[in-house]
């Protein structure tokens, strides 16, 4: 089987991500990317919490596809319409002329996946991916994304047993990961797995993929978070960015109670933000409080230093800085 | 009390020795302990022994040594409102004794304007502070900072109303007329900024703060302070703009410039904001990170000096 493209445009070569302070990322075991930097050769994971999360997510990486004569392969019951975080006013695609010439294939998971019984069959999984892979290629497709939700697989009555399903994992990690043509995303509702079976799932993957950033200027990242509800800040907040940052908090908060900014990767505050902060919060009763989660020692000594209580309908949320390159919980409780 | 002013009662009292000291200290604190008020005494040492062999360190006083209590003007006011705040409802009578050690005289003239400060930061809090100033041992001009700071003068036995006292508006802005500010060395490196992205300054002055040996903490505070002033020149000043550093022995001195002509209140950034909403809370709060921050406006631009020592 082939799993490089033979199409002539390079489309992915040379994006190689940088963090915000210009540092190359360290090589760690994962890889964590938005969606929109996702390449050939990525098996992805991505553990939504909601079912936003998982639109915004998977929306953007067929989405994205679809728009740049790439192919996409989606493994599930639902029909082309159905497909998440396709339908809504962010994306206007008509999904019809897609499946009609073959850029989008969805395939039931009967004919993709299950043995004549019903049952999760890995090997089935794997033939149907590495045709799927081969017929983008004889039709010139320059890559093809992959992509399917195992939440069933949890939920099932007769559900597999977990290693068969590491086993398919390890074997489509194993074909997509030389491949300069495809991508993959394994989608689970992390809801409904239990942690270690989480874990294990997500370590059988290089890429954690996660939302598109709402803001990214090379300094200053701004991304959603989903749980908990609120946007993680990366990088540094001055004044020059101050307007970006407090529509995306206005955005966030809209309808919302609790909002948690995560500060885990903000390497620098001015004193405006906090201006900017307490603004927002104004009002903002006990319960409601905008949560401030992972202070880095930096920014917290900053707010020491001018108090707490100077900065009414703050809350000081969960501590702990940074531990990698993608703080906080992914796929593990 | 006739002489008390707006629910503050702030005198001067000036000593001639340990036994004078406590002649007039310890009725003092007694008549603050028996009306069960929150009595502190921030004392210098040698007396601070001396009163605590008179009151017992084991009572109701808390005793404080000057030299640790008084160590940044801004600082320290900032932690003297706590104090008062954390005693709540109860009021508070305070021995207040600061030290006058300073070599330097930015540093006696922030000090005298701080006791000048208390007038306004204390107005409403009902507390009642004695400042004793010793006689002998002070400059007289330290001494003449104290008969403008204070609106009453004890003299060990009764209460004078102090006609050289003035409003702590009037004598803010005479410690910012009398500032002298030292010329800028020529080995002093320029960078200036034209644009609101203020990251090249950050990066320019952290690497100096770091080259200059200040610790991890303090040079992040002068990073954040310098940004502030810069982002405040850009808002309100007028170009050009740019940003000085330079070494002056153990300090490293950060200054900024631009060509407007900034004269704030003299109370502005001095008096703690209730709420980051506050004006000022932004000046306010560069006062506090950095060892001390200078102002000077005149025929060629506004100056912003930040100060501080490894």
């Amino acid at each position: 089987m082939r799993w490089a493209s033979n199409s002539s445009r390079a489309a992915y070569s040379g994006r190689t991500r940088t963090h915000v302070d210009g540092h190359d990322m360290e090589p760690t075991w994962f890889d964590k990317r938005p969606v929109g930097e996702v390449r050939p050769g990525d098996h992805a994971w991505l553990a939504y919490g909601t079912p936003e999360e998982r639109d915004r997510v998977i929306g953007a990486f067929v989405a994205d596809a679809l728009r740049t004569e790439e192919k996409v392969v989606y493994v599930t019951d639902a029909p082309p319409e159905r497909l998440p975080g396709l339908t809504g006013p962010r994306t206007r695609l008509d999904l019809c002329t897609y499946t009609a010439s073959g850029q989008l294939r969805v395939i039931p998971r009967s004919r993709a996946c299950l043995d004549g019984g019903g049952r999760f069959d890995p090997q089935r999984m794997l033939e149907t991916l590495n045709t799927e892979v081969e017929r983008a290629f004889d039709e010139g497709f320059r890559a093809v994304r992959l992509t399917t939700d195992h939440s069933w697989l949890m939920r099932e009555p007769g559900r597999p047993d977990l290693h068969r399903v590491l086993g398919c994992e390890h074997q489509v990690g194993d074909a997509v990961s030389p491949s300069t043509m495809a991508m993959a995303i394994c989608q689970v509702d992390r809801r409904l797995c239990p942690p270690d079976q989480l874990a294990a799932l997500r370590d059988t993957h290089e890429v954690l993929v996660e939302v598109n950033p709402e803001f990214d200027d090379g300094i200053l990242r701004i991304t959603r978070t989903f749980e908990p509800h609120g946007l993680r800040i990366e990088g540094e907040l001055d004044a020059a960015r101050h307007s970006v940052f407090a529509q995306q908090l206005s955005l966030v908060a809209h309808g919302r109670r609790r909002v948690h900014l995560d500060f885990s990767r903000l390497g620098f505050i001015d004193l405006g933000t906090l201006n900017l902060l307490a603004e927002h919060a104004t009002g903002l009763d006990e319960r409601d409080a905008l949560v401030l989660d992972n202070l880095p020692p930096d920014v917290e000594n900053v707010i020491e230093m001018v108090g707490w209580h100077r900065l009414p309908g703050l809350a000081r949320g969960r501590s702990g800085a940074a531990d990698g390159p993608f703080p906080g919980p992914e796929g593990v409780a | 009390m006739a002489l008390r002013r707006h629910g503050l009662e702030h005198r001067a009292f000036l000593y001639s020795g340990v036994e004078n000291f406590l002649s007039t200290t310890v009725p003092f604190l007694i008549k603050g302990l028996e009306a069960d008020d929150a009595v502190v005494a921030v004392v210098r040492r040698p007396n601070l022994d001396a009163l605590r062999d008179v009151l017992g360190s084991d009572g109701d006083v808390g005793f404080y040594d000057s030299a640790e209590f008084y160590d940044h003007p801004v600082r320290t006011l900032k932690r003297y409102l706590e104090l008062v705040d954390s005693m709540r409802p109860r009021r508070v009578v305070a021995l207040a004794e600061p030290v006058w050690h300073w070599t330097d005289q930015r540093q006696t003239l922030e000090w005298a304007r701080y006791e000048s400060l208390i007038n306004e930061v204390f107005a409403d809090s009902g507390a009642r502070a004695l400042c004793p100033y010793d006689r002998n041992g002070l400059s007289s001009a330290v001494l003449d900072f104290a008969r403008h700071t204070h609106p009453v003068l004890f003299d060990g036995r009764i209460d004078h109303e102090n006609d050289r006292y003035m409003d702590p508006q009037v004598f803010g802005a005479g410690c910012d007329v009398g500032r002298r500010f030292e010329v800028r060395p020529d080995t002093a490196e320029y960078m200036a900024f034209h644009d609101e992205d203020l990251h090249p300054l950050r990066v320019f002055v952290g690497k100096h703060a770091e080259a200059h040996g200040l610790d991890r903490q303090q040079a992040q505070n002068l990073v954040t302070a310098a940004n502030e002033v810069a982002a405040n020149a850009l808002q309100h000043g007028v170009p050009p703009m740019g940003v000085w550093v330079w070494r002056d022995g153990d300090e490293l001195v950060c200054e900024v410039g631009d060509n407007g002509f900034w004269q704030p209140s003299p109370l502005i950034g001095f008096i703690p904001p209730e709420s980051a909403r506050e004006r000022g809370f932004g000046l306010w709060t560069v006062r506090l990170l950095v060892d001390l921050m200078e102002l000077r406006a005149g025929w060629d631009g506004t100056f912003v000096r930040l100060h501080v020592s490894r």
